[in-house]
């Protein structure tokens, strides 16, 4: 579904991504770990379009996409979060999550000055779905708060909240888990499984925590200094040699 | 404390909210029919040219309060404004067709000038459209066959329908309605798609990109639109004027406008009109200090735009969600009363981001 092809990007003299080629099937849970630095949201980015690949291709449904504009990569059905997170701030819960419907929206300009019956109608088809997506999150006591006022973990829940409002394909976490108390991860983690299999949408996740990991992800993909070091299962993964050299040092 | 029960999906959608709202703007919508009727000639035209600079303030309060991105030349739309309504008037066409006229010119121009932005933001788009402002100013002082140069071009009486709209009253009620008009338009944009992308690149460009905004597509619509309605408040402001010269609109009108939106509140259209009654008192309020100040004070040139820069400065630094801000906190106050948070409102990030680097 996603595959990339030795891409590569470096920053001045520093190589944050040195040919890594991947690839993520339909369906698939597709975890990206490795130390610090490793460049893994960097991945990200290139896969988004806020960077340009020095070298190589990624595509989409077999398209490429290296060189579409960043706004067409939500176009076609890939739906990012943050891992700082990225909300529109001074709006609220249910505006941040209207805006990632943006995508569909299909209103002209001064339909929507004269607000006519089309875009009303609209806007109450994306109300609706707003709200089905607050009902699988559980987000109903935070509709109307300003995004400001909430707690990191509220947050981090609204920006997969936004990015499911865009009704993605794919969808790309980066550290959906940081910042989260450990009862929270536990729920992420079935919210993941239910996001992958009920919406039926494919999941790359950057993700430190490795329980998490292992409980939802179907492929691992270790990077370590913009290389990639392996993949396989998470049980491959944990006794893999080079992984642990990796994070452990010789 | 009020609790609005939401049943249907619409009550998201609507413009107000419950039925206190539909009673307070009511009443404040019979009020300003009836004010004209209450005041004399000379507050009623007061009121009009704080109408006038409500409109053009929505214009750019929808660019600098809601897209994020700073304009000082909105004079300069301003000026084009009126000098394209007199022109098309003094040519023939009929008062809607050239206010119509003269409000497209200026969309057609906030796009190109819009371009830019894409690039720039904060400070630097600031001194860019600032620069514009200089170079509109110029043309107009030089395009004689068209402006008259420095000599000015007097603007048409208004009239619809050979129904003349040159009495204080008449126009009064012109520039209301065209306010009204105005505001449904901006609210209507604000609760649709587009509207609410220019919300997202103003609080995160990054996340408004991966959420499938066209930056470069927004941004040019909202400079777009934004010179559109400051354009429409040009060409009334012309028949208020009656004459138009290039010195009419300076560097001290784009200031006063920016005075007005971050003043009024930046980022809500209750801002806008807090800010053009702000801005509608403050030449009488400035006069008023120059008499009661001694004369070696009161007389010094620039004390105008000292004040004007004072006030921003002032703003910024204690009030930055302006009057309306303040006004939301003290209800806040109250509604909350005892357990009222001094933190609610703490700031954590500034509109104006040229220090938030990605």
């Amino acid at each position: 579904m996603l595959a990339a092809d030795n891409v590569s990007i470096s920053f001045g003299g520093v190589h944050a991504v040195r040919d890594v080629s991947f690839e993520v099937a339909a369906g698939q849970v597709y975890s990206i770990i490795g130390p610090n630095g490793a460049g893994k949201t960097t991945l990200f980015n290139l896969v988004s379009r806020l960077y340009d690949v020095d070298a190589g291709s990624i595509t989409f449904d077999g398209e490429p996409i290296t060189r579409v504009p960043p706004h067409q990569v939500a176009e076609r059905g890939i739906a990012r979060t943050f891992q700082n997170t990225e909300l529109f701030e001074h709006e609220t819960v249910l505006k941040n999550l209207l805006i990632g419907h943006h995508v569909h929206r299909q209103t002209a300009l001064w339909e929507e000055l004269l607000f006519l019956p089309k875009v009303r109608e609209q806007d109450l088809v994306f109300r609706q779905q707003v709200e089905d997506v607050i009902d699988l999150l559980d987000l109903q006591s935070y509709r109307d708060q300003i995004i400001g006022n909430l707690p990191y973990g509220v947050r981090k829940m609204v920006e997969i909240a936004r990015a499911l409002c865009l009704g993605p394909r794919l969808i790309l976490l980066d550290e959906p888990s940081s910042g989260l108390n450990p009862e929270e991860t536990e729920d992420l983690s079935f919210w993941i499984e239910d996001i992958n299999e009920e919406l039926d949408i494919t999941v790359v996740m950057v993700e430190h925590d490795m329980n998490l990991v292992n409980q939802v992800s179907d492929r691992v993909l270790v990077l370590a200094d913009g290389v990639v070091i392996a993949v396989g299962t998470p049980n491959e993964i944990q006794g893999h040699p080079d992984v642990l050299r990796a994070y452990l040092g010789d | 404390m009020r609790f609005v029960l939401k049943t249907r999906y619409a009550q998201d959608v609507d413009f107000f909210k419950h039925n206190g709202q539909r009673f307070w703007y009511g009443l404040l919508g019979l009020f300003v029919f009836v004010a004209p009727f209450l005041l004399d000639d000379f507050y009623t035209g007061e009121l009009s040219l704080v109408f006038i600079y409500a409109i053009a303030g929505i214009g750019l309060m929808l660019l600098v309060g809601y897209t994020g991105l700073v304009s000082l030349g909105h004079a300069a739309f301003l000026a084009i404004g009126a000098y394209a309504h007199a022109y098309f008037m003094t040519e023939g066409a009929p008062f809607m067709v050239s206010l119509i006229g003269a409000t497209a010119v200026c969309v057609v121009i906030g796009a190109i000038v819009g371009i830019p932005s894409l690039r720039m933001t904060g400070i630097y788009l600031a001194v860019a459209t600032l620069a514009f402002a200089q170079i509109v100013e110029k043309v107009l002082a030089h395009w004689e066959s068209v402006t008259g140069g420095h000599r000015g071009m007097a603007v048409p009486e208004p009239e619809i329908f050979s129904w003349s709209l040159g009495t204080p009253r008449a126009f009064y009620f012109l520039v209301l309605l065209v306010l009204i008009g105005a505001l449904f338009c901006a609210l209507n944009l604000l609760r649709s798609p587009t509207g609410r992308a220019m919300i997202a690149i103003r609080d995160s460009e990054i996340s408004a990109q991966a959420m499938g905004i066209n930056l470069a597509r927004v941004k040019t619509t909202s400079f777009a639109v934004s010179a559109g309605f400051t354009g429409l408040a040009g060409g009334l402001l012309a028949h208020k004027i009656g004459y138009l010269a290039p010195d009419a609109f300076t560097i001290l009108i784009s200031i006063q406008l920016l005075l007005m939106v971050v003043v009024g509140g930046l980022g809500s259209m209750h801002g806008v009109i807090y800010g053009a009654v702000f801005i509608g008192l403050l030449p009488q309020g400035i006069a008023f200090l120059r008499e009661s100040l001694p004369a070696g004070i009161g007389q010094i040139p620039g004390l105008e735009p000292g004040i004007f820069g004072l006030i921003l400065v002032l703003f910024l630094v204690y009030e930055p969600l302006g009057i309306f801000g303040r006004w939301i906190k003290i209800r806040l106050f109250f509604s909350e009363f005892p357990l009222y948070r001094k933190s609610t409102y703490k700031r954590q990030k500034s509109y104006l981001r040229t220090e938030r680097v990605h």
